[in-house]
């Protein structure tokens, strides 16, 4: 059995408390043990770095000083949390001066940048393993074709290398074919949701992941899986204002682990998109199924 | 002596070399949002190359940028434009060129959260946002929806370390509570 570290992050105590609640339901099947990390903070998300890299800075090596004093491999699911956090690691490591002046500002607090941080998908390649999982699913998905979403934050680390490629990724695909989905090939993995302008431009947001759900249908999947709380909910707010997309609901990728491995979630009514049709297309495995 | 040029003031915050840039264009037809930009991508690189400082930052093009770093996985010579485009925000920024935009306010209003709580408290920065535009209808549908689905995080929680973290965020903003 192997503990992680855990980041949450605000989304997922907010407005996708119940992606922490499926991902720690999976994680705990798995064996994994979570330490949520004590009295974290803000990654400060896009805002901070806006105004100030300092900001920025300061506030992921806050996280990462009470990450590393517990030794443990942090998991970050939120997109932003992770790039930021994982970003922020490399720089501190690497560089005195951001290094000295984190630890000024954060004194007695002190950090070294050593931190290893993880995403989802990284922690169930990594932690867990592709065949564990094929042999742990108990009900059939094949219904489901799925089309995975990455989104940009993912991959696309300013001032970090990713461990999956950059422009067609493929992780969450394999860890989806392992469940017993069908992965649907499509080419907007990595296209930007409009990230954190719904609340400033929902016009633009709206257009940008219309795009994504309008390819979603044509591709022809009944489901996007995504890893990224502020993706999920981009995509999700679509079905109230592009009416022409309704019915392809926006699942978490540990959400399509408990479809597999419990043959429903409790948390569906959470979605804004129904997923009702998706839930009830899950068969008991044994027997005649395949 | 003279005062560094805009290409140097770019470089040396962001430490990215700009100067490499051959106007490919790649960046900009990758960009998600480059058809709402007054000034494009490859354009607003240009311009830093010529020194046309004051054109760059009273444009809009900094604050429609949505940081996918598409376009710094795209260039051929390795500029990570996405961070270029922030440090755009930080000067505008800093030299007052931002004062009325609405992205700049509404990152404002979330550091003033994390300032306060130590967290971003959804509710109550969104709700701080629409009161100073006047927007109080606006999205209403939306917004019953998401609260009656429980996706609006209606408590923010306040971490224990928030007067520390809240003295160090003040400090770094520069100014006194508001
Ligand atoms: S992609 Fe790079 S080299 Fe090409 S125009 Fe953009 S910044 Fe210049
Ligand atoms: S980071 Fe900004 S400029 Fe670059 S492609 Fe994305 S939106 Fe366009």
């Amino acid at each position: 059995m192997i503990t992680l570290s855990y980041f949450p992050g605000c989304s997922l105590t907010s407005s996708s408390s119940f992606y922490d609640r499926s991902l720690r339901r999976v994680l705990a099947f798995y064996e994994v043990g979570l330490r949520e990390l004590e009295d974290w903070s803000c990654c400060g998300a896009a805002a901070a770095p806006a105004m100030r890299q300092e900001l920025s800075d300061v506030l992921n090596a806050r996280n990462i000083a009470i990450a590393e004093k517990s030794g443990l491999h942090l998991l970050a699911p939120c997109s932003a949390c992770y790039a930021r956090t994982r970003a922020s690691a490399l720089k501190i490591a690497g560089d005195r001066s951001t290094r000295d002046m984190v630890n000024e500002a954060l004194s007695p607090m002190s950090v070294k940048g050593s931190l290893e941080v993880r995403n989802i998908i990284e922690t169930f390649l990594q932690y867990v393993g592709v065949e564990k999982i094929a042999a742990s699913v108990a009900y059939g998905i094949g219904s489901m074709r799925v089309v995975p979403y990455y989104g940009c934050l993912l991959t696309r680390i300013m001032g970090a290398p990713s461990s999956d490629d950059v422009e067609d990724p493929s992780g969450m695909d394999v860890l989806l074919d392992a469940l017993g989905a069908v992965v649907v090939p499509w080419q907007f993995k990595t296209e930007c949701c409009g990230a954190g302008s719904t609340a400033t431009d929902r016009d633009r947001t709206t257009r940008l992941s219309g795009r994504i759900m309008a390819m979603a249908k044509k591709a022809g999947a009944n489901a996007v899986v995504t890893t990224c709380p502020l993706c999920q909910l981009n995509l999700d707010l679509t079905t109230h204002a592009r009416g022409d997309l309704a019915g392809i609901p926006v699942l978490f990728l540990t959400e399509v682990f408990e479809l597999a491995l419990f043959g429903s979630t409790p948390d569906s009514k959470h979605h804004l998109i129904s997923m009702a049709d998706i839930e009830g297309s899950v068969e008991i495995l044994g027997g005649d199924s395949a | 002596m003279p005062l560094p040029s805009f290409l140097d003031e770019i470089e040396t915050r962001s430490g990215v070399t700009v100067s490499v840039c051959y106007q490919c264009c790649r960046c900009t037809n990758g960009c998600p949002v480059a058809g709402e930009m007054e000034i494009v991508p490859h354009r607003v690189i240009g311009y830093i190359l010529s020194g046309e400082r004051e054109k760059v930052l009273a444009s809009t093009s900094p604050w429609k940028c949505l940081q996918c770093a598409t376009c710094s996985l795209r260039c051929p010579n390795g500029i990570d434009v996405a961070r270029v485009f922030e440090t755009l925000r930080q000067i505008s920024l800093a030299s007052g060129f931002a004062a009325k935009n609405d992205v700049a306010h509404f990152d404002d209003l979330i550091i003033d959260s994390v300032q306060r709580h130590g967290r971003f408290a959804e509710l109550e920065t969104i709700m701080r946002y629409r009161l100073s535009k006047g927007q109080f209808m606006k999205d209403a549908a939306m917004g019953l929806d998401m609260l009656r689905k429980g996706r609006i995080g209606l408590s923010s929680h306040n971490i224990r370390g928030r007067k520390e973290l809240g003295a160090i965020i003040r400090r770094m903003r520069g100014h006194r509570d508001r």
